[in-house]
C-alpha cells in the first residue's frame, strides 16, 4: 500500500516535470521568433545579414523604422492609413448589418421552414474557398470602375465577415431570455424598438466578439486585397509581401515592418483575450 | 380605421431587417459564384471582355484535370495538409492538456500561446523566411550549437515542404490548442472523478475517459484545419513562392498564380469548383465521423 503511493506520487511528480517542459517549450516556440523579429528591426545594416547571425545587436538604431516612412519609394504610410479606414468601416457594417439581419432570423416566422433553412445557406457562405469568388469579384469591380478603391475592399471585407458575425448574434440572441422582449411586445413595441432598445445592449457582448473578431480578419487578410489593389487601396499585408519582392534582402525595414504589424496585434490579445475566447470557440462545442 | 394585421407588418419589418445583409452577400458571394459557374462553362477572355465567349460544357474541366501542374498540385496540397494537421493535432492536444486550469499563469500562458495565429500570415511568412535563412539564420545558428549541421529549409527541394508545415505548426497550433482547451474544459467531470477514486493513473484517465470523449471535438478541429491548410496562401507566398521549382506549388497558391498573372480565368473557375466539391466531399465525410464518435460517446 505505501508503495503504491509513493510510486503514485512519483508519477504525478514526473508529470508536473513534464508539463513544466512542454508549457516552457511551447511559450519559446512562440516568443523566440517574435523577439528575434524585433532584434532584427533595431539592428544596423550590416548587421541583418552576418554569418553566424548577431544576436545581441553592437548598436540599436531606429533607422529601420524611420526608413519606412521616410522612403520615397515606399507607400508604408499609405497602406497603414487604407488598413486603418478599411478595417473600421468594414468592422462597423458588418457588426450592424450582420446584428439586424440575426435579429431577423430568429424572430422571423415563415412557413415551410425557409427561416433555418436561410440562415443555414448563409452559415456555409463562409466556408467555401475565396480563392473560387476572388476572380469573378475582380472582374465585377473592374467594370463597376471600383477597381483599387477602398470601397472594393470594403464590400469584399463586409461579405467575409457577414456569415460568421451572423451567426454569433444569432447564438447570442437565442440565450437572451424571451420575457423581456415579450412584455416589450405587449407594450405595443414594434420590432425596431425592441431590437434597438431592449436587445441591442443585451447584445452588447456579442457585438464586442463579433467586432474583434472582423477587425482582426480585415487587418491580417491578404488574397482578396492584393487581387483588388494595385496603386491606391493597399493595405499592410501587401506592404509587407510587396516588400519582400522588391528588397529581397533588406531585413532591417522587413523587420521593422513587421513588427509594425504584430505589436498592435499582440496589445489587442492581451486585452480582449477573454473575449477572444468566446468568440473562437463558439461554434466549436455543443452547448 | 381598418385594423392591421400586427403580425403581418412584423414580419415585413423583419424582412426589411434582412435586405442589407442579402445586398451585401449578393454582390460579394452570389453574384461572383454564379459567374464563376459561367466563366468555368465558357471560353472567356479579358482582353475582349467576354465578347467572343462561347459554351463549351465540361472542357475546361477536362483541361484541369488533364493539367500536370493542377494534379501536382493537389498532390503537394494533400501533403502540406495531411501532414500539418496531424502534427498541429498532437501537438494542440498535448498542448491544450497541459495548459488547462482557471490560474492566472495558466491564462496568461494560454494567451500568449494564441499569439501567433493573430498575426497575418505575409509576417509569419516574412518572420520564417529569415530565420531559416540557410546562412543567416538563426535557425541554423542555434543547430550548429547543438553540434547539427545546417538544414537546407526552404531552399532545397527536399525540405522545402517540411519547413513550409513547420511555419504552419506555428502559425495554426494555437487555433487547435483553443479548441481543445474549450473541449477538456466542458468534458463531464463525474466519468473522470469516478476514475480518479478507482485510483486510476493519470494517463488511463486521459486514454480511456477523456479521448473518447474529446473524439468529437478533435474531428472538428480536424476538420478546420485540413480545409484550412488546404486553403493556405498567405505565408506560403512569402516563404516559398510555390519553390523551389514547383515543390510547395500548393493548390490555392497554384490559382491564385494562374488566375492573378495569368489571367487564365476559366482554368481558376473550373479548378476551384473541383476545389468545392473536393472539400465538401471533405466536410460530409468528417462530419459523419464526428457524428458516429459523439454518439458513442454519449452511450460509452
Amino acid at each position: 500500500m505505501q508503495r503504491a503511493y509513493i510510486r503514485a506520487q512519483m508519477g504525478e511528480g514526473l508529470f508536473t516535470f513534464f508539463r513544466a517542459v512542454v508549457i516552457i517549450l511551447s511559450l519559446l516556440f512562440v516568443i523566440v521568433p517574435l523577439v528575434w523579429l524585433f532584434i532584427n528591426s533595431i539592428k544596423m545594416p550590416l548587421e541583418w545579414l552576418s554569418i553566424p547571425p548577431v544576436i545581441i545587436p553592437s548598436k540599436i538604431t531606429f533607422e529601420n523604422y524611420i526608413q519606412l516612412f521616410t522612403n520615397p519609394y515606399s507607400d508604408v504610410l499609405l497602406c497603414l492609413k487604407n488598413s486603418i479606414i478599411i478595417t473600421l468601416a468594414a468592422t462597423t457594417l458588418s457588426v450592424l448589418i450582420g446584428s439586424l439581419a440575426a435579429y431577423s432570423l430568429t424572430h422571423l416566422q415563415l412557413p415551410f421552414k425557409i427561416v433555418p433553412v436561410l440562415a443555414g445557406m448563409v452559415l456555409l457562405l463562409g466556408f467555401y474557398p475565396k480563392i473560387t469568388a476572388v476572380i469573378p469579384y475582380f472582374v465585377i469591380m473592374r467594370n463597376l470602375g471600383l477597381m483599387d478603391t477602398q470601397i472594393a475592399i470594403i464590400i469584399a471585407f463586409v461579405g467575409l465577415n457577414l456569415p460568421r458575425t451572423v451567426w454569433l448574434m444569432m447564438t447570442f440572441y437565442e440565450e437572451l431570455p424571451k420575457e423581456i422582449e415579450q412584455s416589450a411586445m405587449l407594450d405595443g413595441c414594434g420590432p425596431w424598438g425592441r431590437f434597438y432598445k431592449i436587445v441591442l445592449p443585451l447584445a452588447a457582448p456579442g457585438m464586442a466578439v463579433a467586432a474583434i473578431l472582423s477587425a482582426l480578419l480585415c487587418w491580417i487578410e491578404f488574397m482578396i486585397a492584393s487581387s483588388l489593389a494595385i496603386v491606391n487601396a493597399k493595405t499592410l499585408p501587401i506592404a509587407v509581401s510587396a516588400y519582400l519582392q522588391d528588397k529581397g534582402m533588406h531585413w532591417g525595414p522587413m523587420s521593422a515592418l513587421g513588427t509594425l504589424t504584430v505589436v498592435p496585434v499582440i496589445f489587442f490579445c492581451i486585452f480582449v483575450q477573454k473575449y477572444l475566447v468566446r468568440g473562437l470557440t463558439f461554434g466549436a462545442i455543443k452547448e | 380605421m381598418a385594423k392591421r394585421n400586427p403580425f403581418l407588418s412584423e414580419t415585413i419589418l423583419l424582412l426589411l431587417f434582412l435586405v442589407p445583409l442579402l445586398l451585401v452577400l449578393a454582390t460579394t458571394d452570389l453574384y461572383p459564384l454564379a459567374f464563376s459557374t459561367y466563366l468555368s462553362t465558357t471560353s472567356w477572355s479579358l482582353i475582349d471582355r467576354g465578347a467572343s465567349a462561347h459554351w463549351v460544357g465540361l472542357s475546361n474541366f477536362q483541361n484541369v484535370l488533364r493539367d500536370t501542374i493542377f494534379l501536382d498540385s493537389f498532390r503537394t496540397s494533400l501533403k502540406f495538409s495531411l501532414g500539418a494537421t496531424a502534427a498541429e493535432l498532437i501537438l494542440g492536444l498535448i498542448i491544450a492538456y497541459m495548459v488547462v486550469g482557471e490560474s492566472k499563469t495558466m491564462r496568461v500562458v494560454r494567451t500568449i500561446l494564441l499569439i501567433p495565429m493573430f498575426i497575418p500570415g505575409v509576417v509569419v511568412g516574412t518572420m520564417w523566411r529569415m530565420m531559416l535563412n540557410v546562412n543567416a539564420g538563426i535557425a541554423n545558428y542555434l543547430l550548429s550549437k547543438v553540434g547539427i549541421p545546417p538544414l537546407s529549409w526552404f531552399s532545397a527541394p527536399g525540405t522545402a515542404l517540411p519547413s513550409t508545415i513547420l511555419v504552419d505548426i506555428w502559425y495554426s497550433t494555437p487555433f487547435v490548442m483553443i479548441i481543445l482547451v474549450a473541449g477538456i474544459t466542458t468534458l463531464p467531470a463525474n466519468p473522470v472523478r469516478a476514475a480518479m477514486v478507482d485510483g486510476a493513473s493519470r494517463w488511463q484517465i486521459f486514454r480511456y475517459i477523456m479521448l473518447p470523449l474529446l473524439a468529437p471535438i478533435i474531428t472538428v478541429a480536424a476538420l478546420f484545419r485540413f480545409i484550412g491548410s488546404f486553403f493556405v496562401l498567405d505565408h506560403i507566398y512569402t516563404t516559398t513562392y510555390g519553390g523551389p521549382g514547383f515543390m510547395t506549388n500548393v493548390m490555392s497558391f497554384h490559382l491564385y498564380r494562374q488566375g492573378l498573372s495569368h489571367f487564365k480565368l476559366s482554368y481558376v473557375a473550373a479548378a476551384s469548383w473541383l476545389m468545392i466539391g473536393f472539400s465538401l466531399i471533405v466536410i460530409v465525410v468528417l462530419t459523419a465521423i464526428r457524428r458516429l464518435l459523439e454518439r458513442s460517446a454519449a452511450t460509452g
